[in-house]
């Protein structure tokens, strides 16, 4: 063998092992999920759907994923037109302080989850918004409004500005242009940004640890638990977990794959 | 004759900013489908129309981000000058917090250890994810390539506690790793509870936006760079310690700026990796804020920390571009 | 006099301090066929955008009979505008394309069905109805904006640099068809355009433009035969200046001491050059032959050629006289067909002195 291929070897090794490191603990949750026996160990113990029954059992969990969804689907709906909104403007106008609007925008992720949650806790245990879920939404909108801007402006990058003027040119009022030809033009980022914010709400734990009160939200439930004992209950919550987040994320790429392959095939 | 986007009309110049009256935008939202779908009976002026229009979709953004990011932060910061009287929060501008805080040594621990654990975290994340991202930047097809990018993207939109708690599962006493250990002789390792644990956690959250945003900076090297130092006789490590390294300096500052800023404000991984033993800073808000009940002294904590990752960005963003500027 | 369809009143457009368009007014005729010519960046684009509403005039005032039309928003007019990059929208078919401008008109579905129909069919893109914008070429591309633009029967239809996306047979091509739509639909065409012969070919009128003013307004033929000053002289082509000190002659014809020796033109009408004054004849390339020996009669210039450009079937000969003068003569390839033309060599230019005209002063 060469020196050459050797290395190349050498190299895909590697990030063989750095991939492991990431993809393992998934993938021994979703393994483990089905072992019959009560400590997630080798060898093996059996397949079993015990612990799957064992969550659809629990009355907390069952309320946990139902809370869980609310949110994340009033999220993704919130934060997608904020993000759409920003995002337009920024592609349509240009006015005094326009960084200070895209930054205030863009910035919530850079900022701990944690101090996002006691900042939120704090504010909202003013105005009568902690405990509730509409709290926790507020909160998972601000962190994914900046998600679905950038997607969405990345779409509107390819959209030449004379198109908008045209449409106004052939007699259509802003308002008809935006429903007649942006909301159209931008509609796969838009359905992308949709489960995009849709994942990031349902994963988020922090914010909604600190502002949930008594309703919990599925991560937050686990989090719980994760103080207890050792339960595989967690691997079937993780599992099921990691299914409706890998779904949302490969739909949204999906619908960014046929873009910008569409997008490839205009410019060869 | 420009053809900018914004070569239209310009909306006023209050547009959008957290001043703009709440009900102003309120009475925007109803005639927004009515005019879509009602011939205009009466022609509205064309600047009023426009104003209308940039209200419509640039206010609401703005005031969301305003009302629940800007004003809780502020009111965070507020915070720390009030205080506690017979366990109520009482409004007031008492620097108290702040000295028993900046006094306190469960603090300053807490806050030498986080500092430095992240450093360390974003240090090794950086050294780990080199040669993985060089390999996906120059050594697979793209199409393997793009792939393996979504690969690494699927982490960060699943469900982080449970991968701590799978991590938690492999180094525990009867778990995986030492269940391997034990036949050959080793072990057993003990992880758990040790700020060992705390990193190993980090890097679960880090090392693959790490890898993820490291092959974009190398991949953005231009190849014919790389091409003219072989040409030029330079070996393979020199290459990159002189060309690929300098070349995609920015990105790589990037991805370690960011493993810092995640590392430093996770609660999870110290907490159930680390045994909270010492704890960090991020512990020690939650237990404030969820035990302690003591929220003054939590946004002091928070106000800190918040202070510190700006100063670390602004070095970082310094150190990124500095330097290019001074040898240009 | 009746009103003129579409007025310019001293209208001007600044983009912050820079002005675009500087103080520019002139009028247009229903049914005409106007070219807004000059080179880039001499305000004719935003001329153009400033009669469709999408720009607004910093001042001054665009009237359409007689109405003031400033405030009217771009979706307001009935302007419609082919664009150059053609500004179709990639994700609508090309009917729905036809169709976009009579759906904001709130015309029933079968009525927008059926017109969208009749222009696809005039415009021969019939065929490709249902296709997407990305599957077609460009000429296909030019004529969905050209029907996407007539479906509105408007009475001017308005086309930014319309053929220079084109290939250059498609040009000529497209060229006489917009030639051939302005006579049959009989409405007003304002085209912009930075080619002479493109304007020269389609347009009753020209308006040259420069630096944000109006140059000259004219026929093409008057623009060629008597161009108002030296930009216009310059920019149409195919002109030659020579400038040199004038004298007046005993006939009350004009000599001109040029760089290619002495030639002579009739003075004009009024306001001719006074005897030692500078001034500027124009002799078109065209009006110059050429000859192996001269015959004493008109202009001669006896030069050296030192280039010959062949254009299809026109060749151009740039030559170059003893003292340095330079003129150039356009004739067709079967005229010079007997005069040796070899790089070097010496040969007359020959032009009557009527050909010539001076600038005005």
């Amino acid at each position: 063998m060469s020196m050459a291929a050797l290395r190349r070897l050498l190299l895909l090794a590697y990030t063989a092992l750095v991939f492991a490191f990431i993809f393992a603990p998934i993938v021994s949750t979703i393994v483990f999920s089905f072992n019959a026996d009560r400590f997630p160990s080798l060898p093996w113990g059996g397949f079993s759907l015990q612990w799957y029954e064992a969550i659809f059992a629990d009355a907390t969990i069952q309320r946990g994923l139902t809370n869980s969804l609310v949110v994340a689907g009033a999220t993704c709906i919130i934060a997608t037109f904020l993000g759409f909104s920003a995002a337009y403007v920024d592609y349509r106008y240009r006015f005094l302080g326009k960084s200070v609007y895209l930054a205030l925008a863009a910035l919530p992720p850079t900022v701990p989850v944690v101090i996002l949650g006691v900042a939120l806790l704090t504010f909202e245990g003013r105005v009568g918004l902690s405990g509730t879920l509409q709290g926790i939404i507020v909160g998972h909108v601000v962190l994914s409004t900046p998600f679905a801007m950038a997607l969405v402006r990345m779409r509107l990058a390819d959209l030449d500005p004379d198109i908008e003027r045209a449409a106004w040119n052939l007699g259509a009022s802003p308002w008809a242009t935006m429903f007649g030809v942006i909301v159209p033009f931008c509609l796969p980022a838009i359905l992308a940004a949709l489960f995009l914010t849709a994942a990031v709400s349902f994963d988020e734990f922090m914010i909604a640890w600190f502002v949930s009160g008594v309703n919990e939200t599925l991560p937050v439930r686990v989090l719980a638990m994760l103080q207890g004992q050792v339960s595989p209950r967690i691997n079937a919550i993780g599992a099921i977990v990691f299914g409706v987040s890998i779904t949302l994320i490969v739909l949204a790429q999906l619908l960014l794959g046929r873009l910008s392959g569409r997008a490839a095939r205009r410019k060869g | 004759m420009t053809r900018a986007p914004a070569g239209g009309r310009a909306p006023p110049a209050g547009l959008a900013l957290p001043g703009t009256s709440p009900e102003g935008f309120m009475s925007e939202t109803a005639p927004a489908p009515a005019s879509s779908t009602a011939p205009p009976a009466t022609v509205p002026s064309r600047r009023a129309t426009g104003a209308r229009f940039a209200l419509f979709w640039g206010a609401p953004p703005a005031l969301w981000q305003a009302a629940f990011f800007l004003v809780p932060l502020g009111f965070l910061v507020a915070m720390t000058f009030w205080s506690v009287k017979n366990f109520r929060l009482t409004p007031d501008s008492t620097l108290a917090n702040w000295v028993f805080i900046l006094n306190a040594s469960f603090f300053r621990n807490a806050y030498v250890y986080t500092f430095w654990l992240s450093v360390f975290t974003a240090l090794i994340a950086s050294v780990a994810a080199f040669p993985a991202a060089y390999t996906l930047a120059y050594k697979v097809s793209p199409a393997a390539r793009r792939f393996m990018i979504f690969m690494l993207v699927v982490p960060f939109f699943t469900s982080y506690p449970v991968r701590i708690y799978s991590t938690q599962i492999f180094f525990s006493p009867q778990g995986i790793i030492n269940s391997a250990l034990a036949p050959l002789g080793l072990g057993p390792l003990h992880v758990l509870n040790t700020p060992t644990g705390t990193v190993v956690g980090y890097l679960v959250l880090t090392l693959p936006l790490v890898v993820l945003l490291q092959t974009f900076a190398l991949a953005n090297v231009p190849r014919t760079l790389i091409e003219a130092a072989h040409n030029l006789g330079c070996g393979r490590f020199r290459t990159i310690a002189t060309v690929i390294i300098p070349s995609a300096r920015i990105g790589l500052i990037v991805a370690g700026t960011f493993a810092f800023v995640l590392a430093f404000g996770d609660y999870v991984a110290p907490t159930y990796l680390g045994g909270s033993k010492p704890p960090t800073l991020s512990i020690l808000i939650a237990d404030q804020v969820k035990s302690g009940n003591n929220w003054p002294r939590a946004s002091v904590v928070a106000v800190m920390m918040i202070v510190t990752l700006m100063v670390v960005m602004l070095v970082m963003i310094g150190l990124a571009y500095g330097r290019r500027k001074g040898r240009a | 006099m009746a009103t003129p369809m579409i007025e310019l009143d001293r209208v001007a457009k600044h983009y912050g301090g820079q002005a675009a368009v500087a103080d520019v007014s002139f009028t247009i005729d229903k049914g005409e066929f106007i070219a807004l010519m000059g080179p880039s960046g001499c305000g004719k684009t935003t001329t153009l955008r400033m009669i469709a509403g999408l720009d607004q005039p910093s001042s001054g005032e665009i009237r359409l009979w007689g109405r003031r039309l400033n405030e009217d928003a771009p979706w307001e007019r009935d302007a419609p505008l082919v664009w150059q990059s053609y500004a179709l929208f990639p994700f609508l078919s090309v009917r729905k394309n036809v169709e976009f401008g009579l759906k904001q008109r709130r015309l029933p579905a079968p009525e927008r069905r059926k017109k969208a129909e009749e222009w696809m069919e005039r415009l021969g893109i019939a065929g490709f109805a249902e296709r997407g914008i990305d599957q077609l070429s460009g000429g296909q591309r030019q004529r969905v904006a050209l029907a996407r633009a007539l479906a509105l029967e408007p009475e001017m239809l308005l086309l930014d640099e319309p053929l220079s996306a084109l290939d250059p047979h498609l040009r000529v091509r497209m060229q006489s068809e917009l030639v051939r739509l302005h006579r049959e639909l009989g409405i007003t065409f304002i085209c912009v355009t930075h080619s002479h012969s493109e304007a020269f070919a389609m347009a009753d009128r020209v308006v040259i433009m420069n630096e944000g003013r109006i140059q000259q307004i004219g026929a093409p033929r008057e623009i060629h035969r008597r161009a108002a000053n030296r930009f216009v002289a310059e920019f149409v082509g195919g002109n030659n200046l020579f400038t040199g000190t004038a004298r007046v002659e005993a006939n009350g014809a004009i000599a001109l001491e040029s760089p290619v020796g002495t030639v002579h033109a009739p003075a004009p009408s009024e306001g001719g050059p006074a005897s030692g004054t500078t001034a500027t004849l124009v002799v078109p390339a065209d009006r110059i032959e050429l000859a192996s020996a001269g015959t004493g009669t008109g202009n001669e210039v006896t030069a050296r050629v030192v280039t010959v450009e062949f254009v299809g079937t026109t060749v151009t000969v740039f030559l170059e006289t003893e003292g340095g003068g330079e003129l150039r003569a356009q004739r067709s390839l079967h005229e010079i067909e007997n005069t040796p033309l070899a790089v070097g060599q010496p040969v007359v230019a020959r032009w009557s002195p009527s050909q010539g005209f001076f600038l005005p002063g």
